[in-house]
């Protein structure tokens, strides 16, 4: 099937979804309801196309499918642009939204609404498009649609009358979500006489074949064998391949008005793919900028350094493909006394951070040392002026600025009403300024609390998850920045100081925090031949001290005539390991070292 | 006593004979051994020799050691069969200047004592282990202290040679307690004794239960503390350490080990026995009844086999040899084995190992061996002789 679908025959929609309320199931039913896979050939879940993502049940990267559906006789082409399910992929959903008319809000029938999917259903009214709700696993024996619909009216103001009923998992009232898609979503509007103009809505790319662009189709028409300009890059290709997704890539000749797929022109330079960029002709009348994306506002910055020196390099290539797809990713060269040359790099959030981390190692081949996460601070200096610093070392002098700002945002947290005391107690430990409290419906409560960003960022959702049986959620707004009684807490090892281990915290928690991190490295840090002084200092002043114990033995007890081989073996895997750690002066630091110290389970 | 008849030859063989099977398997036990379920041992003891006629007819070795597993664990009568076959077979009661049996306090009686002096062992290895009940217990050990201390006194009174194993740094093990222990047990004066820092080798129930958090981990301090005070205590009653966990009396190094630890070479038969023959290294079959069904149609019970490149074949000479803390490696017979000069290799090292106060090298002499501070740091200096760019 290479036709192409006039305007109102087409539907371009998105879905809305918390983790684990059943969106690729679905996509997956849609998939198979309109022949657009075969079933033998099905793997489970065919829009994750990470491997990562099947290993953790969420959608990272926003993927897009074109299927035909016939309504009444008439065939239409709707094509679905999957966005990430995660809380800290505010910035991908949006970028979704933008290539879409409507959207299906996925509700776990028993689960009910959670703090994300409020905001992303709001993020889509706020864009004017069709949000249609639809209660998924209705099959599952305690779901309670009644009771979501009292939530649905009381948060997002929705008619409680207008929600679908369906099971992914049995089939049950899949066709009436389609029926829906055709007659609540308006058709994409655009003009096939305009000059040509289309939405780089994502990018991914390709070994063989360069970089593949996705396209949303905005005015004009795309041929193949054009020559197209990339409006914001000003950069100039030929189309040598469109096409659109039926899942798997099928060439087309054109490309119309309203329809959504992929463009290849043999992109190498990965800086002339811009997602958010818009697409127009070389030649003749060009067409103007498409409201372009915002940009990302990244709120976790870490150190990211090869653990190999010479794979500084490599590491650049790989954050540079990594963007291409994932534009949210912002990242600097930044040197470090401890760990060589690497790059600071900004996330969208933690999940997010340690995503990218798996990503370099698994598809860029990387060994990598990762340092604690930190915010972004407002440095105000003498003479007023700000300086925005996005790790400890950048810090001034405390003699050369007034004050330091940290962002604190306002967090929505839903939670069942018997949970609300551990969690207020967990806010109120965490520096939270209490707002408001709302009741949704009989078992459910909405808290409200201002918090510095930085005590969200560690392990602040764990303690909600664990808090509430796994039950409550949460979502946060941008960030504004206030002032805050901050001090750097120097870590000192063998007295150099470590400025990837160092940290940004309240004066008031400085001896605490120090402490903890001491002991953590205590713990990680393995004995060497001789003793290592650990100090944690704010200024000269040492807050906490510990001493790592020389190394006075290290030597196997048995070794016989049979075990040669083996003993070989575990010598050579125990260099092994030493090869993976990084020198702070003379002493060898293992990565876990700098990850512990991000865990403040203290 | 006195001095030893003969020196071990640097060509001669040493011949290993695994027996696999316990009464029940101990927590701490990495080896290849199993609790008896009832299959015939007699079996097990066919194959053997059935292995013994194809690989070591003839071979006159220059030791013998009968290791396990628990090799008492065998009847009387089928240890007097084994032994008599096994000696028809290859000679070694003319050949062996020593012929070493591992033992366990729970089968250990005057029977098999006598079965076994009868067919030409003259060396028992006892494994006692620990003293005290809540110790064995917790290894999971069989046997009480008592029977550990009869086991004692009846090698000492029917073996001019024998031996005893001990463990030491059980989690919170008080000092005092592990000095008793030795103490009694180096009463009973063995010729020879292993005293074992307790390791959590990979895949061993111990080292599960640690994983879990259901034992201590070694506290690193306590296990240096004692290991000084073991060598102490054994140097005081007149036991040189001569290796890493080995103690004898003046001239009853254990010569089997001694010749392995110097890499000299060895053929073991048996279910899982390793073998260094000329350059080449050899594994068996190790679950006995896949060995048993091997040997019985007629096959070689052969697992691996691989030829070591000569830097790799030098490293395992220092890594082996390096534990002898008396007499190191010999620079010129490492050469002679492995065609290979350790000065040449790992000039480097050497020096900087020298000038640590590690080793006792130097370029002209022959010998490179610990000091007692690089004896406790043996793996820290075998790991600089490793390539750094390995793997």
């Amino acid at each position: 099937m290479t036709k192409n679908f006039p305007p109102e025959r087409i539907r371009n929609f998105s879905i809305i979804a918390h983790i684990d309320h059943g969106k690729s199931t679905l996509a997956d039913r849609f998939l198979e309801i309109t022949g657009a896979v075969d079933m033998r050939k099905k793997q489970a879940q065919m829009l994750d196309s990470m491997d990562l993502e099947r290993e953790r049940g969420i959608t990272i990267k926003a993927a897009a499918v074109s299927l035909t559906h016939v309504i009444n006789g008439e065939e239409y082409l709707l094509n679905l642009i999957d966005t990430p399910g995660h809380v800290d992929f505010a910035y991908e959903v949006e970028k979704s939204l933008q290539a879409c008319e409507g959207a299906l809000l996925l509700i776990d029938a028993a689960q009910g609404i959670q703090a994300q999917t409020v905001a992303n259903a709001m993020l889509a009214m706020d864009q004017d498009m069709v949000v249609i709700p639809v209660f998924n696993k209705m099959d599952l024996p305690h779901a309670r649609p009644d009771e979501i619909k009292d939530e649905l009216e009381n948060t997002l103001l929705l008619d409680r009358d207008s929600a679908i009923e369906c099971s992914a998992k049995t089939g049950a009232g899949i066709t009436d979500v389609l029926e829906a898609i055709v007659e609540q979503i308006g058709p994409p509007e655009g003009d096939p006489n305009k000059p040509l103009r289309a939405l780089i809505f994502d990018a991914k790319y390709d070994e063989y074949r360069g970089i593949v662009v996705y396209l949303r189709m905005v005015d004009g028409k795309l041929n193949k064998g054009d020559w197209i300009h990339m409006i914001g890059a000003e950069a100039d290709y030929e189309a040598i391949e469109i096409g659109k997704f039926m899942p798997k890539p099928v060439p087309h000749q054109h490309l119309c008005v309203g329809e959504v797929g992929y463009l290849i022109s043999n992109i190498k330079r990965l800086e002339d793919v811009r997602v958010g960029d818009t697409v127009t002709v070389m030649k003749g009348q060009r067409a103007e900028l498409l409201v372009g994306y915002r940009e990302p506002q990244p709120m976790v910055w870490c150190g990211i350094y090869p653990t190999n020196s010479g794979d500084f390099e490599n590491l650049r290539a790989a954050l540079k493909a990594l963007k291409l797809n994932d534009s949210s990713i912002i990242f600097d060269p930044e040197s470090s006394d401890a760990l060589g040359f690497g790059f600071r790099c900004g996330f969208l959030g933690l999940l997010h951070m340690e995503i990218v981390q798996e990503r370099l190692e698994r598809e860029g081949g990387i060994d990598i040392v990762q340092t604690a996460p930190t915010v972004p601070y407002e440095v105000i200096m003498n003479d007023g002026t700000i300086k925005v610093i996005h790790s400890p070392g950048e810090l001034p002098d405390p003699v050369m600025f007034t004050e330091i700002r940290e962002p604190v945002v306002t967090v929505h947290i839903l939670v069942p009403t018997e949970s609300i005391g551990p969690i207020m107690k967990l806010c109120t430990e965490r520096r939270g300024v209490f707002m408001r409290q709302e009741h949704l419906s009989a078992s459910r409560v909405m808290l409200t609390w201002d918090m510095p960003l930085s005590e969200i960022i560690y392990d602040f959702y764990d303690r909600l998850k664990s808090g509430t049986k796994g039950y409550g959620t949460m979502n946060f707004d941008e960030p504004h920045f206030e002032v805050g009684n901050l001090v750097k807490l120097r870590i000192l090892v063998n007295g150099i100081e470590a400025d990837a281990l160092s940290l940004i915290c309240h004066a008031d928690s400085s001896q605490r925090r120090g402490r903890a991190v001491l002991q953590k490295l205590l713990k990680e840090i393995p004995r060497h031949q001789f003793q290592i002084p650990l100090q944690a200092a704010v200024g000269g002043k040492i807050m906490a001290r510990e001493n790592i114990r020389a190394l006075s033995k290290n030597v196997t007890a048995k070794c016989y005539g049979g075990d040669i081989t083996r003993k070989r073996k575990l010598l050579e895997k125990q260099k092994e390991g030493k090869k993976r750690m990084k020198s702070i002066g003379n002493v060898e630091v293992p990565q876990k070292a700098f990850l512990a110290v991000l865990a403040t389970d203290d | 006593m006195g001095t030893r008849r003969k020196k071990l030859n640097e060509n001669g063989v040493g011949l290993y004979v695994h027996l696999p099977f316990c009464k029940s398997k101990c927590r701490y036990c990495d080896f290849n051994s199993y609790a008896w379920t009832g299959q015939s041992l007699q079996s097990y003891v066919d194959a053997l020799l059935i292995e013994a006629e194809q690989r070591i007819k003839g071979l006159k070795p220059q030791t013998v050691f009968f290791g396990g597993g628990t090799p008492t664990f065998l009847p009387a009568d089928l240890l007097s069969q084994l032994l008599e076959e096994l000696n028809r077979i290859c000679g070694f009661r003319a050949s062996s200047l020593e012929t070493t049996m591992e033992a366990n306090p729970e089968s250990v009686n005057e029977e098999r004592i006598l079965a076994i002096l009868a067919g030409g062992v003259n060396r028992l290895s006892i494994g006692i282990q620990s003293l005290q009940a809540d110790v064995l217990e917790a290894y999971d050990r069989v046997h009480s202290p008592d029977q550990a201390r009869q086991a004692l006194a009846l090698a000492q009174q029917h073996f001019q040679n024998f031996s005893a194993d001990l463990i030491f740094a059980f989690p919170g093990q008080d000092p005092e307690r592990w000095r008793l222990d030795l103490a009694e047990v180096l009463n009973f004066a063995p010729n020879h004794i292993s005293c074992y820092e307790l390791s959590y080798e990979p895949g061993t129930a111990l080292t599960r239960l640690r994983d879990v958090g259901r034992w201590n981990a070694e506290d690193p301090d306590l296990c240096e503390y004692l290991f000084k005070q073991t060598g102490e205590q054994c140097s005081a009653a007149g036991y040189q350490r001569y290796e890493i966990s080995n103690f004898c009396q003046p001239d009853h190094q254990c010569l089997h080990n001694l010749a392995a630890w110097q890499s000299f070479d060895f053929i073991g038969i048996g279910a899982g026995a390793a073998s260094s023959m000329a350059g080449t290294r050899r594994h068996n079959i190790e679950r006995p009844d896949a060995y048993q069904a091997v040997i019985e149609n007629g096959g070689d019970p052969l697992s691996r086999e691989e030829r070591p490149n000569a830097e790799t074949v030098l490293f395992e000479h220092m890594l082996m040899g390096m534990r002898l803390t008396q007499q190191g490696v010999s620079r010129q017979r490492a050469k002679r084995q492995t065609g290979l000069d350790p000065w040449q290799e790992y000039r480097d090292q050497l020096v900087d190992l020298g000038q640590q106060g590690l080793i006792h090298a130097d370029g002209d002499l022959d010998q490179i061996c610990v000091t007692p501070r690089g004896a406790l740091l043996l793996d820290h200096i075998l790991m600089q002789f490793l390539p750094s760019a390995s793997v």
